[in-house]
């Protein structure tokens, strides 16, 4: 029987849910908010009418409880009829009372008591929060024939169980060994540029199917939970660049809102809107005008971005620093961008390389060659900024 | 200004007092490790601090690990000291881990309740109701362990320095102001070394020389002293 | 990611540094005592991780106070997680010594990720600058940190960041876990530009956990209540002077 994951979008990755009684871990970055995941899944499972359990070693069963209740769930109703409870491996660590249905007071009770309460829950769901505290204790080799134990009466029992893990700097073999303890493998990944400016989560293996390779992009609210995020991409250099001709060209639909001046060349004023739908890799793009007197649009549309695309015409370098000084701008805010040589189909238009020493641009800024009113380059431009928020 | 409550101790006040205001004593809302070898007055000290704040009115809150409330009050009265009034007001509250430990029988009331060394956990539910009942009497209050020596002979080492450290957060939020007693050399040096870092003032008590090795406010001072029967007295 | 190859190339880097590439710490005397002889300017390096190491009351939180409380009269935002004391304690002690939270924390100037406060038993609330934390739980920390370098970061690409101490995640997780967390830490920190310092106190970690502790950091100061010793800064010579802890603060002498 396939059991839903609860995790918006992760079904349809693994090939439709996840098959009773198998394991499942969340690797996160620091940093991810992994602990959400561990949450929503078993929430589900319970509101579902499934049994489950929660093993702690990173916080008392009551704070657990409160950050349940903080996310709009409910675990106390069903902690108290039983359909829930605990493996407190937390309380008596640190003086509190404590609270479930198995107590450690020694880590080498762990694996004992957990093996009861996957027992106890049969079809059921259980969460093991967290497995990074585990290893420090318990050493690598025995955490991971623990692990690989409680797998094993897992897949007997058809309980479900998910992993919570914090990949921190362990050692490379060491994490693979883990990764290939456990039947499917989500990793929680971060989108950087210089701090983490969006998460996503990527499934990088699932031994009942072959997961597609799409990035999700997520948030996680309190209260609500993980929800997919539909990211802003920006499109912006100077005035006549070709903007919204690249736009129209990488959108599924768009639309120019406010376009009203018309002069010798008509210009955006305020927006051009698209949507974008790329192998999977949804996002809203926003083209922002060129114009100096409309910074501050660009600023406001920056801060919410992951990602921009600088046009530049490269066949009018006296333009080139103001392109400078929109992309100062957006790296102000820290996303990642890749500039758009426009126009390569005009007599004069620079290379890309030209333009790159030109502008005195780093080499870890990718350059794109395009024609936007032909949709040439636009779909290496979109291919290259899913590597760069994607990473490796 | 450094808002500082008075020790009870003579002469500690002054030894600790500010150069330009002359004003001394144990910081308010802090915490203060009084530790040193056996039998150089620790508990005595917990004992004045204690008797000095119920006579101004500020309440209490006990926990005893090295003797059981009937010695204790034995203890008090070999100074000549009543508790009586402060217990009948309800302004002295005492958590007695030993008597259970013992074989002797606690009378428990509602400000005095038995516990266990070998429970740092039911200690600690305990603390969190003695806590409300003290910042409920007063917003000011004085709280005392004597000593860790005890819990740590029957915990694991780090689990004491865990709860050590959710009490003294307990009473600074509720608004006390804490001391704790502690046997020089009965755990190793990283737990020792922890426990002063835990605390914001310490004392050490040799037997002749007090010293106050860091305290909030005022540097390191040291002065002899002796034991009478009224208690420490810091010598001139 | 950037690479740091791309911050260098690029001209128009926004953390654009002083002349001097440091930061200075509001610590009288000590910028100068640190100064290497040939630029004559001193101040901890901009973008590197310091550890401030040595016994208990040393000064080592002040120090922390003090650098925190010079940048933010700076207008350099800081980063601030605490696990040694409650949000509280933190105000109180600072007011000890003059130094005044409560108007940067109202002016978002101050992101603050307290991981000790919930120890007490209340349920404290968080707001846009405020952060409860565990420190049972290490990947929540990292978790608010990730959040709270984007809101300096914007604030200001030049900004402070720091984590005192080590201790009390010494005493609640195993010690190798507290050694990712701080590696994990300075990298979040190094990538965002920030400057960070980081409180240990002596001897409580074990002795092979405390030389990975100082090989982590870039920079490692030690104090022992009388002198203050540079045991390692690149570019800096070994050196040690004498130090005070006065009302306002110390004050290398």
């Amino acid at each position: 029987m396939i059991k839903k994951s609860f995790i918006p979008k992760l079904d349809d990755l693994l090939g439709g849910g996840i098959p009773e009684g198998v394991s499942v871990i969340f690797c996160a970055y620091p940093g991810v908010n992994s602990e959400a995941f561990g949450y929503q899944m078993l929430n589900g499972r319970l509101e579902e009418g499934d049994n489950g359990f929660v093993f702690t070693n990173i916080a008392e069963p009551d704070t657990i409880t409160y950050e349940f209740n903080s996310y709009g769930w409910d675990l106390e109703t069903m902690l108290e009829e039983e359909q829930v409870f605990f493996v407190d491996g937390s309380s008596h660590f640190i003086g509190a009372p404590p609270n479930g249905r198995y107590i450690i007071e020694d880590y080498s009770q762990i694996e004992e008591a957990v093996i009861k309460a996957i027992r106890d829950v049969p079809n059921g769901i259980g969460l093991i929060n967290n497995l990074s505290t585990l290893i420090d204790y318990l050493g690598n080799e025995d955490t991971l024939n623990i692990i690989k134990k409680w797998n094993e009466i897992a897949k007997e029992k058809k309980t479900t169980l998910v992993y919570i893990f914090t990949e921190w700097d362990y050692d490379k073999n060491f994490i693979d060994e883990i990764k290939n303890s456990v039947d499917c493998v989500v990793h929680l990944k971060t989108i950087e540029e210089r701090v983490i400016i969006g998460q996503g989560f990527m499934v990088a293996g699932a031994s009942w199917t072959k997961p597609s390779d799409i990035m999700v992009l997520f948030f996680v609210m309190q209260p609500g939970g993980v929800k997919v995020y539909i990211p802003k991409i920006l499109v912006t250099g100077p005035y006549n660049a070709g903007k919204s001709s690249f736009v129209k060209a990488i959108s599924t639909k768009s639309v120019s809102v406010d376009r009203q001046a018309l002069g010798t060349i008509p210009t955006t004023i305020a927006m051009d809107i698209g949507h974008l739908d790329y192998k999977g890799f949804f996002a809203d793009i926003f083209g922002t005008p060129g114009q100096e007197r409309f910074d501050l649009i660009l600023n406001v549309l920056s801060k919410e971005a992951v990602g921009a695309f600088v046009l530049v015409d490269s066949t009018a370098p006296e333009t080139f620093g103001r392109a400078k000084e929109m992309i100062r701008k957006c790296r102000a805010e820290a996303i990642p961008k890749i500039i758009i040589a426009n126009k390569q189909d005009i007599p004069g238009a620079l290379a890309p390389e030209k333009i790159r020493e030109m502008m005195k641009l780093g080499k870890d800024i990718p350059i794109v060659p395009a024609i936007a009113t032909e949709k040439k380059g636009t779909t290496e431009a979109l291919d290259v900024l899913l590597t760069l928020l994607y990473g490796d | 200004m450094l808002p500082v409550i008075g020790s009870g101790i003579p002469g500690f006040d002054k030894l600790v007092s500010n150069e330009k205001t002359g004003i001394g004593g144990i910081p308010e809302n802090t915490s203060t490790l009084i530790y040193g070898p056996p039998k150089t007055g620790k508990s005595i000290f917990c004992y004045q601090f204690m008797y000095h704040g119920l006579s101004n009115e500020e309440p209490c809150l006990y926990i005893m690990t090295d003797y059981g409330i009937k010695q204790f009050q034995q203890k008090i009265a070999d100074y000549g000291w009543d508790l009586g009034s402060s217990i009948e007001n309800q302004m002295f509250y005492i958590i007695d881990a030993l008597s259970s430990v013992s074989g002797t029988e606690v009378v428990e009331t509602a400000t005095c309740v038995s516990s266990s060394v070998h429970n740092p956990t039911d200690i600690m539910v305990k603390l969190g109701v003695g806590t409300r009942f003290m910042s409920g009497m007063s917003p000011r209050f004085r709280s005392v362990i004597d000593s860790l020596t005890t819990l740590l002979a029957f915990n694991e080492d780090m689990l004491v320095v865990r709860v050590l450290t959710a009490f003294i957060m307990r009473i600074k939020e509720a608004g006390g102001t804490a001391v704790i007693t502690y046997t020089e050399g009965s755990a190793d040096t990283k737990i020792e070394t922890m426990l002063k870092a835990s605390v914001d003032n310490i004392i050490r008590l040799d037997g002749e020389q007090l010293v106050v090795e860091a305290m909030v406010g005022c540097g390191k001072r040291n002065a002899p002293y002796i034991i009478t029967d009224k208690g420490i007295i810091i010598k001139e | 990611m950037v690479s740091k190859n791309m911050i260098e190339y690029d001209s128009t880097s926004p953390v654009k540094s002083d002349m001097n590439n440091c930061v200075e710490s509001g610590i009288p005397g000590f910028d100068k005592f640190i100064s290497d002889d040939e630029n004559g300017i001193g101040g901890i390096p901009e973008n590197t991780s310091t550890l401030i190491y040595g016994p208990p009351k040393t000064g080592k939180s002040v120090f922390c106070y003090q650098f925190m409380y010079h940048g933010l009269s700076k207008n350099e935002p800081c980063l601030y997680l605490t696990t040694d004391y409650g949000i509280k304690q933190l105000q109180q002690r600072m007011m000890d010594f003059e130094w005044y939270l409560q108007g940067y924390m109202q002016d978002q100037m101050v992101y603050i990720i307290d991981a000790l406060s919930s120890l007490s038993g209340t349920k404290m609330t968080d707001t846009s600058i405020y952060k409860p934390s565990s420190v049972q739980n290490p990947t929540d920390i990292m978790v608010k940190l990730g959040v709270g370098t984007i809101f300096v970061y914007r604030k200001s690409p030049k900004f402070r960041s720091i984590f005192d101490s080590l201790k009390i995640l010494l005493a609640f997780n195993p010690d190798m876990l507290v050694v990712r967390i701080l590696k994990a830490y300075i990298k979040r920190i190094k990538e965002a530009g920030g400057t960070a310092i980081i409180a240990h106190t002596e001897g409580t970690a074990d002795i092979e956990i405390e030389e990975v502790i100082k090989k982590t950091a870039d920079n490692v100061l030690r104090l022992d209540g009388e002198l203050i010793k540079i045991e390692r800064m690149p570019g800096i010579r070994k050196n040690e002077a004498q130090y005070q802890i006065t009302d306002g603060g110390l004050i290398v002498l």
